[in-house]
């Protein structure tokens, strides 16, 4: 025994350390609980990790919204303070965040939860906790899940983007399509849409799967080129998109290529060689015409042209506070029960959380429509419409070619 | 704030139990497995599978993946007999990241990326508060039967020709030692202990999917052993549960601390964890609780 001691550190130490991290542990919370008059929020974005390029501008959003809020007295006359956890890309991680949120910081909504599979580990502490979820993933099955309606998200349904960008396809006369993605939870429905939309168009469609952490996709590209394919469709995320552009302009491809909007943005542009990336089509789910939703969130965080991410978190932050309010309650079963209220409906069109709040002080009923789109929900949390924005790059800009 | 930090004790146990699952691999017998959360993820499918497509009770689902655990831990060990040191840490590393890759890929089996839902417990779930109790005293009590049979397997002759092994292979088995079974041996027992945290896991969240096993779980599990101590079961543990404690600790570092934003605790949570990391390397090598040095005993 007592050499177990003399090794290493003596025991002394190791109980002070051992004490000095217990209370540390325990003593931050109460930090946290002695402000209980505020309403508390969370954003559960991806800060590190492989959707590190997004979360921190989405958390952000978030906070710049309460921000403006808390600027003209809050909501219920209670201040907002929105708390910022990092969910590293990793289910496990996001859990462990979750938790916290729910149960130190009392959390009465979490939004934006980026990746389909943090999503689905968090909804159900979610339900089980009576707090509200937002999301933005995309993935079919996380409104097939059993929540009661605890989660609502803005992301258009996969299948829906799918058949867009088919129909795109056959609209630039590039009838041989080749998908190229990395698995995701919506890689197959998006495909099989789009190919059911290019079939109806007279064209044709194949798909190819690859891994989004291979430093090149040399081979891959190959494969795609020896069918010479009139457009080539870019399923990924920024990251591996760069590495699928590099190999596709050494490889001399001189087709057509489309991606998402939140994969070719405004880095990705930047950070490519010109030639690279010139002539390349995106398609983004957009705000509906004549929204200001827009313009109020691109003021307010500086950011030239926000993702379609960022606008999305936006308007969560809008819906739960106006939700509060109109609901008369700070709390998660109150943001249930009245988010369909405040989103869609005959009332006044809004779009952002001052202009809500004064309709709703006013007395007369909103229809809030956001930066991402309308933002209507149906019995199981998606969104009944969207609107899409088709860009090309042109001269290293992202130049908008059309709404519809 | 009682469901957190039951929810943190259970969590920890988990990780505690991936620690120890080193401690015969690498710490005795020198072997670097890297691919360690390749085993953590064959554990969580095998028991996620059994108790959900085929409806076995937990229990059945646990006996499968340590089962699952200890014949893939074989067939590993065996395709890698020739590798040592830095060869084996890379090729266990492609291990786990196949296993990832098949698991998002192959989803007649695994449903791919999407994951599984709706795993069922050892407990019921309903039970607010209790559930988390109840399921981390389980996994505090397996967690500490795991340990109590590694010290002992440690302090036998047969931990010892595992240690003289690690020392020199070539040694021991002039000395008559069957090198190769005894390194089969502790890898199966091993990727077993590692694959029943990944079935705990599975059944205590209810959901798994690839994105889970990713490799920054085996580093925080080779940085938890590695400060507790890589070579004794109580070291690892220790180590596990100080990770964890730090890794939510540091949560409330922006709450403290005026001017750092999220982004920032955000990176800083990963910079301290590596910093750790090399700091115990440099200032203790072994560990808190490094290996006792055994003396011949007194001739009489």
């Amino acid at each position: 025994m007592t050499k177990l001691l003399t090794n290493g550190i003596n025991r002394r130490t190791l109980m002070k350390g051992t004490a000095a991290a217990g209370l540390f542990t325990l003593a931050a919370p109460a930090i946290v609980r002695a402000q209980s008059e505020v309403i508390r929020l969370g954003t559960l974005t991806p800060l590190t990790g492989a959707g590190g390029p997004y979360g921190p501008v989405m958390a952000e959003a978030a906070k710049k919204v309460a921000e403006t809020v808390n600027a003209k007295g809050g909501i219920l006359g209670r201040e907002i303070t929105v708390i910022s956890e990092d969910d590293q890309t990793n289910p496990e991680a996001g859990v462990r965040a979750a938790r916290k949120l729910i149960d130190v910081d009392d959390v009465a909504a979490i939004m934006g939860t980026w990746a389909s599979s943090v999503t689905t580990a968090v909804a159900p502490l979610c339900w089980e906790g009576e707090t509200f979820l937002t999301t933005v993933s995309g993935a079919d099955s996380i409104t097939e899940l059993p929540h009661h309606g605890w989660l609502v998200r803005t992301q258009p349904n996969t299948t829906l983007q799918g058949r867009k960008f088919g129909e795109f396809c056959i609209e630039l006369d590039a009838p041989k399509v080749y998908f190229m993605s990395p698995q995701t939870p919506f890689a197959d429905s998006q495909f099989s849409s789009l190919k059911t939309a290019v079939e109806a168009g007279g064209g044709s469609a194949e798909i190819l799967i690859y891994d989004d952490k291979k430093a090149s996709l040399r081979s891959e590209v190959d494969t795609a080129l020896r069918t010479n394919p009139d457009m080539i469709v870019m399923g990924g995320y920024t990251p591996d998109t760069i590495v699928l552009l590099k190999d596709l302009y050494r490889a001399g491809y001189d087709g057509k290529l489309l991606g998402f909007g939140y994969s070719v943005n405004a880095k990705l542009v930047e950070a490519m060689p010109a030639e690279a990336v010139e002539g390349v089509y995106t398609l983004s789910p957009s705000p509906a015409e004549g929204s200001k939703g827009y313009d109020a969130l691109t003021k307010l965080i500086g950011v030239e042209a926000p993702d379609t991410y960022t606008c999305q978190v936006y308007d969560h932050a809008n819906l739960v506070i106006l939700s509060m309010a109109a609901g008369g309650a700070a709390t998660g079963a109150t943001v249930r029960e009245t988010i369909r209220t405040v989103a869609q409906g005959e009332g006044e069109a809004v779009s952002t959380a001052l202009d809500g709040l004064a309709a709703l002080e006013a007395g007369s009923a909103i229809n809030y429509t956001g930066a991402s789109g309308p933002c209507d929900f149906t019995e199981k949390g998606d969104i009944t419409d969207a609107k899409f924005r088709y860009d090309q790059v042109k001269d290293g800009k992202i130049t908008l070619l059309k709404i519809a | 704030m009682a469901t957190y930090i039951v929810f943190i004790l259970a969590i920890a146990a988990v990780y505690a139990l991936l620690a120890q699952s080193l401690v015969l691999v690498w710490g005795q017998s020198g072997m670097v497995n890297l691919g360690l959360v390749g085993f953590f993820a064959i554990g969580a499918y095998a028991s996620a599978l059994v108790t959900t497509d085929l409806a076995a009770p937990v229990v059945i689902g646990l006996v499968c993946a340590l089962v699952a655990g200890a014949l893939v831990g074989l067939a590993v060990t065996l395709s890698t007999l020739r590798l040592r040191d830095d060869y084996l840490a890379i090729v266990t590393l492609g291990f786990a990241e196949v296993v990832r890759i098949v698991a998002s890929n192959e989803i007649w089996l695994t449903n791919g990326t999407d994951g599984i839902a709706g795993i069922p417990s050892l407990f019921d779930r309903s039970g607010g508060l209790w559930f988390h109790v109840k399921f981390a005293v389980a996994a505090t009590l397996v967690c500490l039967l795991a340990g109590i049979l590694i010290s002992r397997l440690s302090r036998s002759p047969w931990g010892r020709v595992l240690r003289a092994i690690r020392d020199d292979q070539v040694v021991a088995a002039v000395a008559g030692k069957r090198v190769v079974r005894y390194k089969a041996e502790a890898f199966m027992i091993g990727s077993a202990i590692a694959a029943l945290a990944g079935a705990l896991y599975g059944s205590y969240i209810s959901y798994i999917a690839p994105d889970l096993f990713q490799p920054l779980i085996t580093i925080y599990v080779f940085l938890a052993a590695t400060a507790g101590g890589n070579s004794r079961a109580i070291g690892a543990t220790i180590g596990a549960y100080l990770l964890v404690a730090w890794l939510e600790a540091s949560r409330f570092l922006g709450e403290i601390v005026p001017g750092v934003s999220a982004v920032q605790v955000a990176a800083l949570r990963e910079i301290t964890v590596g910093l750790a990391l090399v700091l115990v390397l440099r200032f203790a090598p072994g560990g808190l609780f490094r290996e006792k040095n055994e003396k011949a005993p007194h001739a009489n």
